[in-house]
């Protein structure tokens, strides 16, 4: 598959987002949207409408379990996909509970998180068909 | 008698000591003794009142008569015993007898030691004094071995924030680097990619790093957790092999795997001892000289598997062997390409592999090179 959709990184930290948004560019096409807290991000995915978001999990103002909460209660059918490191164990399993589709260990080499957000998308998004979004 | 023997140590004074008797004559002698010392004196006429007062006062020592109405001075150093644990105060107990039944039942019932009637000021005032400067001593040393531990447990919370917060920016300016070495913004110049690789590669070394110091401070925290699950190490190690190969290959060194023969499939927790197989082969890639040969052999006895590592360096220097498993522990030899050590890895790996119950050693070979030996047990 390719991906040509909308996806919102949410992560506070800039390299972060640069380096998970380049990530994602070698998955296909996509439409790249940033947020650095939780509240910014719930602005912008009602604005924007994204097909993914890629939610980092500690964050200030509004972190990433508040954010998935907030983001679900908005949109049940919101794709997430948390953004961890070694030390959230706890938080990926409750992330999962409340409908994160999975997780990305962001502190892994680049092949591995590319590797598993493409079979994560093709899971979500079915691996035939381009996910492309009418302009 | 030389008076110095009364002279009373003044790191001692103002220590509490209980006199447990019932004859008024002896506990005004004793008191008298012990106050010249600058002692806080209490005492009591009964074993059974000495229980009843024992845990209000928190005494430094015990005087307790053996021969008393009601509960007798052994027993009732043993119910002390059996409440207080070895907290209990040094106990001395003061005999008529000086037979030596009566002392050994003493000693028995958990005394230090005995005086006997009539009571010799001077030796009585001395072997109070010893007890009570051991108790002191004790619990300085008690002391300090908390603040210790707590100072130790303050450095790994310390060593886990700051290596954890360091993974992640490491992990992207990786990340980054390689991005810009694909050429996939744009194509680099020579030396632009020469800059590129030199990130990537520094930045590289520097999250093995911090993920050692991450072990180590989640192995002394006792929180390493071993998730064993059949686990066949031949395989394990071919993969090892294979990889490092490649990174032995830089320096021109060979990695040769004996042919093991068939093994049973062992009770491991793959990623650890995956760790402690990659840093033997690394470090005898490291510490070799460029196209040096590594054997590598896997074999099994009755009820255990050993895996070894041979390597052509410069052997273990004697004198440095205590170092070699500890934390820290760098040797005075060098890695022969410019390599970089923590001087973690092998105390990480004797961590990993006393957490499987085997074992790791490491010993120098007649014809130059040393070899390291795991051993696991083949039921664990």
């Amino acid at each position: 598959m390719t991906f040509d959709g909308k996806i919102l990184l949410v992560d506070d930290e800039a390299h972060v987002r640069k380096f998970v948004g380049l990530i994602a560019r070698t998955l296909g096409n996509p439409t790249l949207l940033e947020a650095s807290n939780g509240a910014d991000a719930l602005e912008v995915y009602q604005r924007e409408k994204p097909d993914v978001v890629l939610l980092d999990v500690n964050m200030p103002i509004l972190d990433g379990i508040g954010t998935l909460r907030e983001l679900k209660a908005i949109d049940p059918e919101a794709v997430v996909i948390m953004l961890t490191s070694l030390a959230n164990r706890q938080t990926v399993e409750e992330s999962l509970e409340l409908g994160a589709s999975n997780y990305l260990r962001k502190d892994t080499p680049r092949d591995e998180i590319a590797r598993r957000l493409k079979e994560t998308l093709e899971a979500i998004f079915g691996s035939e068909e381009n996910v492309d979004r009418p302009a | 008698m030389p008076s110095t023997d009364n002279v009373a140590a003044p790191h001692l004074r103002g220590r509490k000591v209980l006199i447990v008797d019932d004859d008024r004559i002896n506990v005004r002698i004793l008191s008298g003794i012990l106050e010249r010392e600058g002692y806080a004196v209490t005492d009591v006429d009964s074993g059974e009142r000495a229980l009843e007062v024992y845990p209000r006062l928190q005494p430094d020592l015990v005087l307790m008569d053996v021969m008393m109405s009601g509960m007798n001075g052994f027993d009732t150093c043993r119910q002390l015993k059996s409440i207080y644990g070895n907290k209990t105060a040094p106990i001395i107990f003061i005999t008529a007898k000086t037979e030596s039944d009566d002392v050994v039942e003493g000693l028995r019932a958990g005394g230090v030691d005995y005086l006997s009637k009539p009571i010799r000021p001077n030796e009585a005032a001395a072997r109070i004094r010893i007890h009570l400067a051991n108790r002191l001593l004790s619990e300085q040393q008690k002391s300090l071995v908390e603040q210790l531990s707590r100072a130790n447990a303050a450095k790994n919370r310390f060593l886990g924030i700051a290596a954890h917060d360091l993974r992640n920016p490491l992990a992207s300016i990786r990340g980054l680097a390689e991005f810009l070495q694909d050429s996939m913004l744009g194509t680099l110049n020579a030396e632009q990619l020469d800059l590129v690789r030199t990130i990537q590669t520094t930045s590289h070394q520097m999250l093995d790093m911090v993920n050692e110091l991450l072990d180590v401070a989640i192995i002394e925290s006792g929180e390493m957790k071993i998730h064993a699950e059949p686990t066949s190490l031949t395989e394990l190690i071919a993969k090892s092999v294979h990889l490092m190969g490649m990174e032995a290959a830089k320096k021109h060194t060979r990695l040769t795997l004996l042919p093991p023969g068939a093994l049973p499939a062992l009770s491991l927790d793959p990623a650890k001892m995956r760790q402690v197989i990659d840093n033997l082969l690394s470090n005898s890639i490291k510490y070799s000289p460029p196209a040096s040969n590594i054997i590598i052999t896997l074999v099994a006895t009755d009820d255990r598997v050993h895996f070894a590592v041979r390597d052509q360096g410069p052997g273990i220097p004697e004198g440095e062997r205590d170092k070699l498993f500890k934390d820290f522990g760098r040797l005075s030899v060098k890695p022969t390409g410019g390599e970089k050590s923590t001087g973690l890895g092998l105390a990480i790996c004797r961590n990993i592999v006393e957490a499987h119950n085997g074992s790791i050693t490491a010993e120098n070979m007649p014809g130059g090179g040393c070899e390291f030996r795991v051993s696991l047990p083949i039921a664990s």
